[in-house]
């Protein structure tokens, strides 16, 4: 196949949420010898532009920018391998482990914003709801995380959110993770009060907050970086 | 003929259905199942924001027709143990055949009679404030009792609180526990207080896993078997063990319940057509496998965090008509706002959202959210009053007539749902001390008020 053909199609598995023929066509378009940043950029990123473009617009739900997020991360998983150096942190925009907290079984915001992040190229790793505060301390560290992101609907799982910055700090690992947080009762001044280093009101601002954190910050932030704010 | 199952067969389906995962769930069977109901009655790209309230009751009962076949299609997910609790089509039958078509809540001459309702019927739809906005432990009290003294509130849920004597309360905790009996035995005392000591309740809102709800409900002083167990469960069209810890701890009270779950629009249910067809087959469900006595028919909008909008307030138009229409049940449907007090936008988001809802049949309904229930102390008596008053008077004016209403009042609010004023906390908004609203307020009500009377809207005069 030549290799504008495979990288039509590796686009076009992306955008359908087809990840093992995604990651059979990033096998194929490898071995025809297409560099790993091509297909980086010109397949799978621009896949997940079009299907981000066509969620904001509402002509694609969250289901389709779930599948698409799988199925980009199923190729980047066969050829971020071949990556090094520079390239790698501009294929991998970073790594997040997000979750709802305990007590807290709504999944549906978290589950945009997992959706979301996966089209502006970070690895993500969903805990998914209910997630004790040491086990999502655990996964960070495992993941080697970049961002933890925490989210929560309930008013009385709030504290969860402070008690995940307490275990950082008290295990000396404060600076190895920025820690984002959002979801319906969380507002700036909570994430201030708990020494977050970021709050989104919604999904798009969970995005574009991850991508300044990436963008040469070190945590901790001595104040938190505020998206969306409410107008009061 | 099969009886709806009880609760022990409805635990066994939860350990013996198919398995399936939530992820498999969310994005594959749902979406697919939805996709298929859609083009199969013909009802892809039906919503139509021209017309924000829907009167085409024939498009109403197709959409019944496609909710009813999904809710056998799927039934629910078992988040605990991955399986899937269906039941047969004579189950789901006799379940809603058997379901109350009116349910008296709360005691004597302060109590309401809920009836099941139809597009444009001039019984009034029972109104229940204030949605779980969280209150501060000093304003709760004061909140509370200020909405209970509005006679246009019919029920009673009140706000939600975060904190006991000072203490942060951890959600799945025995604080939880505590707490919904504390919050309990405080609403019942504030009923009292307010002389309508038999006013009906919902609860326990600040009661988030079952811990709460077993502290509050049917407990000595709490909320009493006459008050309606609040049990929410997670969209779309999944239950856990959480939820079924609360209907048998209801069931074995005695009590009543109000099941309810939303539907998303632009989440795993996609469109406003696809999340009004799983709204009417969550509804359908909650009568078969969760023994509903009241509710189902909740939709929102992912993209506004409210249903306000064009989209909402069609998709809640569409579920309300089509439940009214073909089912006996007591529907029971929010209308999400997002601006606070003390903003005119936020009553014309109830208008709109309230006046929709009760135009197309719904039998109850809870708000308001105001400042989308997100900031502490953001609610107070006075929109409580409004909504209640627009609950009654848009009760028997017709789908067609709300369109036109609807028509007149987007307008005013909807370039603002994105970026909403919230306005000020109840501390601003009222004098405390004689609780009463400020003067800023009053007028801000006053004014939208008799807007509202020149729209077509019958409610009374000052």
């Amino acid at each position: 196949m030549e290799p504008d053909e495979l990288m039509r199609q590796l686009s076009a598995a992306v955008v359908e949420g087809n990840d093992s023929a995604a990651a059979s066509l990033a096998r194929n378009a490898l071995a025809a010898g297409i560099p790993p940043m091509t297909l980086v950029k010109q397949a799978i990123q621009s896949a997940m532009d079009v299907v981000g473009e066509r969620f904001e617009c509402g002509d694609a739900f969250l289901p389709e920018l779930i599948l698409a997020g799988d199925a980009a991360r199923a190729a980047l998983d066969q050829i971020l391998p071949s990556i090094s150096g520079d390239d790698m942190a501009a294929a991998r925009a970073g790594t997040v482990v997000l979750a709802t907290m305990y007590g807290d079984n709504h999944d549906i915001g978290k589950n945009i914003v997992s959706a979301i992040l996966s089209t502006y190229g970070f690895r993500v790793v969903d805990l998914g709801i209910n997630v004790s505060p040491p086990a999502v301390v655990e996964a960070a560290a495992r993941e080697k995380a970049d961002i933890i992101a925490l989210s929560t609907l309930i008013t009385t799982s709030l504290p969860y959110q402070r008690q995940v910055i307490d275990l950082l700090k008290e295990s000396g690992r404060r600076d190895q993770h920025f820690v984002i947080i959002g979801g319906g009762p969380v507002t700036p001044e909570w994430a201030r009060s708990i020494s977050a280093d970021g709050y989104g009101r919604d999904a798009n601002d969970a995005a574009t907050l991850c991508q300044k954190l990436m963008a040469g910050l070190e945590p901790p932030l001595p104040e938190p970086l505020i998206l969306g704010a409410l107008k009061h | 003929m099969r009886n709806p199952p009880d609760i022990i067969e409805v635990l066994a389906r939860t350990q013996s259905g198919e398995y399936c995962t939530t992820k498999d769930w969310d994005t594959r069977r749902v979406p697919g199942a939805v996709r298929q109901m859609l083009q199969k009655h013909g009802l892809a790209k039906t919503c139509d924001t021209q017309n924000p309230c829907n009167y085409d009751f024939e498009l109403a009962d197709r959409f019944y027709q496609a909710g009813f076949e999904l809710a056998l299609e799927l039934g629910y997910h078992v988040l605990d143990t991955q399986r899937t609790v269906k039941v047969s089509r004579e189950e789901l039958q006799n379940a809603l055949k058997y379901a109350p078509s009116q349910v008296f809540v709360g005691e004597g001459k302060d109590g309401t009679l809920i009836k099941h309702r139809t597009p444009g019927d001039p019984y009034p739809m029972a109104s229940v404030c204030s949605l779980g906005i969280t209150n501060s432990e000093a304003m709760f009290p004061l909140i509370t009792l200020g909405i209970a003294r509005e006679r246009a509130v019919d029920i009673l849920e009140a706000g939600s609180l975060i904190t006991l004597r000072g203490h942060e309360v951890l959600s799945g905790t025995p604080w939880e526990t505590l707490l919904g009996y504390e919050h309990a035995r405080m609403h019942l005392d504030i009923r009292r207080k307010a002389g309508r000591p038999g006013m009906g309740a919902i609860g326990c809102i600040s009661a988030v896993t079952e811990y709460g709800q077993f502290g509050a409900y049917g407990t000595p002083g709490g909320f009493r078997t006459t008050d309606l167990a609040l049990i929410l469960f997670p969209s779309e069209l999944k239950i856990d063990y959480r939820t079924l810890h609360k209907v048998i701890h209801t069931l074995n009270c005695g009590g009543m319940m109000k099941c309810d779950s939303p539907s998303m629009i632009g989440g795993m249910a996609g469109p406003p057509e696809g999340a009004v067809i799983c709204s009417i087959a969550c509804a359908l469900l909650s009568y078969a496998i969760l023994q509903n006595t009241v509710g189902g028919g909740e939709i929102y909008d992912v993209r506004y965090l409210a249903n306000v909008n064009r989209e909402g307030l069609w998709a809640l138009s569409v579920t309300a008509q089509a439940l009214a229409r073909n089912t006996h049940i007591c529907s029971h449907i929010i209308a999400n706002q997002v601006s606070g007090p003390v903003t005119a936008s936020l009553l014309y988001e109830i208008a709109a959202g309230v006046g929709v809802i009760a135009a197309s049949g719904a039998s109850m309904s809870t708000g308001p959210r105001s400042a989308g229930g997100k900031l502490n102390d953001h609610i107070t008596p006075l929109e409580c009053r409004f909504m209640g008053e627009i609950c009654h008077a848009a009760s028997g004016i017709s789908p067609q007539h709300m369109n036109e209403i609807c028509k007149e009042l987007l307008p005013k609010y909807e370039d603002r749902l994105k970026n909403p004023d919230v306005g000020k906390p109840f501390q601003e908004a009222y004098n405390v001390e004689r609780l009463e609203p400020t003067a800023e307020w009053e007028d801000i009500y006053r004014r939208v008020k008799a807007e509202m009377i020149q729209l077509g809207i019958p409610m009374d005069e000052f």
